[in-house]
């Protein structure tokens, strides 16, 4: 705190002073702060979250410590009372570079929890990028229409949907592409995020979420791997708060409050582990499949195109080779291994035979016991 | 962390969980989707088996490849799943079926030996200390009352049907049965219409060493394995046929 060091303290004081003084100010008649925070960061302090209780009091309080301080835009203001040292950005003031009076009125703006949340994915990937996935992408226009003009589905609104499927067929993909494509904030939320350190803070976690989202509306809310969230109420044995968490979960999807504009995407792999009154609230569950042959093609046309080497191998005979695979399989194991195989044997394309050694390493993983069924 | 999502209620067979369910046995019962495609389509003229034997290498003899079982003259039976079951059922059964003939001097029904193979099926999901069968069985055969076509599966239930299919291509085989059969079919319409089944299964898979075919017919209700030529016949007629359909 300031009053630690005298000297500085005072030069800092006197040198406010003498600003205020020097520059023949116009009386300010309104200046917006926003709360940043402290100067730096140590284990001492958490940074508090600041919300106006009631706004006349703020006003008193703030006219009191910074009168006659010189508000300009862009410049910071540090608390000097209740929070020592806490800076407040002026965000606006009227007349800019003007002095703060006791008639300044001084509004305070929420901090935009935004800027933390929504997770802005450097991706160019379009929702047509993802290969398949019809009735995935139809909802994914439904909800996309929906959040153009909210107005006309009233209570017809798409609020919950749930993915679902086996790994690497394009879940997550989808939902960055459609975070891509949305002009609306989409709050794409790992659902392990949500659980915490502490009993107690998955719950809070889960009605913060939701009250920023509903804040923002329209907006789209997309839990990845719901499953770590949305777990049985019969496995509260596993982990102390699951019913807790559950119960956050529900009653904002579909509770006492109507969250209107907010429109949540489920993930995962594994439904069934889902409590099935979360199962319940999703309107729709669509589901994920493998690729059958002609999608396999596209996605490894989509693939080949990126890479480094020419590849030698016709598109047909790798989409009737990577059958059973998921689209992630196709990429990472299958023409990734190929890939790197045909690296480092320093050769310039990619051939059938560096395609045999990725596929032979794909079946080691899936070594199945032969002979044993027939 | 996975969760078990039975909690452990899998453990013992004899243990129910609390909503009513034996996971043991249907554990088994995926062990009978990892076997390969076998089918039965009951006609007018009698019964048809048809099995999908993919071999794992070029080295096995396909013919050691058994799917398809005489139980009795009158008598046949197509399994999936687990080998090793399989043939330890099909031993019982045919114990049973002798047992029939010296016991009562007549052959014996379908019926009894599918409901006899059942309830020692049964057995195995209700005792402690043993684990259920992971194998499925078509049982096929002729007798006094016309043809019948049973299914067993590793819980011991017993379903009688005009055409069934088990193993991994159990569900589109099942489609294209409900799409395709008639009532009134002869012994080759049959033959026909499982083989679509199977070339659908396998997804165009279908080579004449990859299958194997058996009829019981209702003339002379004897139980005959199809010779190698007559399966090229039948998987050579259902491969230019397929390719028609695509073009058209």
């Amino acid at each position: 705190m300031k009053f630690n060091n005298i000297v500085y303290d005072s030069h800092i004081t006197e040198n406010k002073l003498l600003i205020a003084s020097n520059e023949p100010k116009k009386e300010a008649k309104v200046v917006v702060l926003q709360p940043v925070g402290y100067p730096f960061i140590c284990n001492l302090v958490e940074t508090p979250k600041i919300e106006v209780f009631n706004k006349e009091l703020f006003e008193l309080y703030a006219q009191d410590q910074w009168e006659g301080f010189t508000a300009k835009e862009g410049s910071y203001l540090f608390d000097q009372k209740l929070l020592p040292d806490y800076a407040f950005k002026v965000i606006k003031a009227h007349p800019d570079e003007s002095k703060i009076t006791q008639n300044t009125s001084i509004l305070l703006v929420d901090v935009l929890k935004d800027s933390e949340d929504i997770q802005k994915i450097e991706t160019q990937l379009k929702i047509d990028d993802v290969v398949g996935q019809e009735q995935a992408k139809t909802k994914c226009k439904i909800i996309m229409k929906y959040l153009q003009d909210p107005e006309k589905f009233k209570e017809w609104a798409p609020r919950n949907v749930l993915f679902f499927g086996t790994p690497g067929t394009g879940k997550t993909m989808l939902a960055k592409s459609l975070s891509n494509e949305l002009k609306v904030p989409l709050y794409l939320i790992k659902a392990t995020t949500l659980i915490g350190d502490h009993v107690g803070d998955g719950a809070r976690q889960i009605h913060e979420l939701y009250d920023i989202a509903a804040k923002n509306s329209p907006s789209v809310i997309f839990i990845d791997e719901i499953d770590a969230v949305g777990l049985d109420r019969k496995y509260q044995s596993l982990r102390g708060d699951v019913s807790e968490v559950v119960n956050a979960l529900l009653t904002e999807m579909d509770g006492i409050k109507q969250n209107y504009g907010v429109v949540t995407i489920g993930a995962t792999n594994n439904p069934s582990v889902l409590d099935y009154a979360i199962r319940s609230r999703f309107e729709e569950e669509i589901e994920f499949k493998l690729p059958e042959e002609p999608e396999r093609k596209e996605i490894i046309k989509n693939n080949i195109d990126s890479m480094p080497l020419e590849v030698k191998v016709s598109v047909e005979k790798l989409a009737q080779l990577s059958k059973g695979m998921s689209g992630r399989d196709i990429k990472e194991k299958l023409l990734k291994n190929s890939l790197h195989k045909a690296i480092s044997d320093d050769e310039d394309i990619v051939e059938m035979k560096h395609v045999e050694y990725a596929l032979k390493n794909y079946q080691t993983e899936k070594n199945e016991p032969k002979g044993m069924f027939a | 962390m996975q969760p078990l999502q039975s909690a452990g209620y899998d453990r013992a067979i004899t243990v129910f969980s609390p909503d009513g369910r034996l996971f043991q046995v249907e554990y088994a019962r995926e062990a009978v989707k990892r076997g390969t495609t076998s089918l039965g389509v009951k006609s007018r003229e009698g019964i048809v088996l048809v099995v999908d034997k993919r071999p794992t290498s070029k080295l096995v003899e396909p013919k050691s490849i058994e799917k398809i079982f005489q139980i009795d003259q009158h008598i046949g039976a197509a399994t999936s799943g687990l080998v090793a079951d399989a043939r330890a059922i099909i031993e019982k059964a045919r114990i049973e079926a002798q047992v029939n003939r010296i016991t009562y001097n007549e052959p014996i029904r379908v019926e009894t030996l599918s409901k006899k193979i059942c309830d020692m099926k049964q057995m195995y999901t209700q005792h402690g200390g043993v684990r259920p069968f992971g194998s499925a069985l078509i049982i096929g055969g002729v007798n006094g009352k016309g043809c019948r076509l049973f299914e067993t599966d590793p819980s011991g239930a017993l379903i009688e049907y005009k055409a069934t299919a088990i193993g991994a291509g159990r569900q589109v085989a099942m489609e294209e049965f409900e799409k395709k059969y008639e009532e009134d079919m002869t012994l080759t319409d049959a033959i026909e219409l499982a083989l679509d089944a199977v070339y659908e299964a396998t997804e165009g898979k279908t080579t004449p060493e990859s299958v194997e075919i058996a009829v019981i017919d209702a003339k002379d209700k004897k139980y005959r394995k199809l010779s190698e030529e007559e399966i090229k016949d039948h998987v050579e007629e259902l491969l230019i046929r397929k390719e028609k359909e695509e073009e058209e």
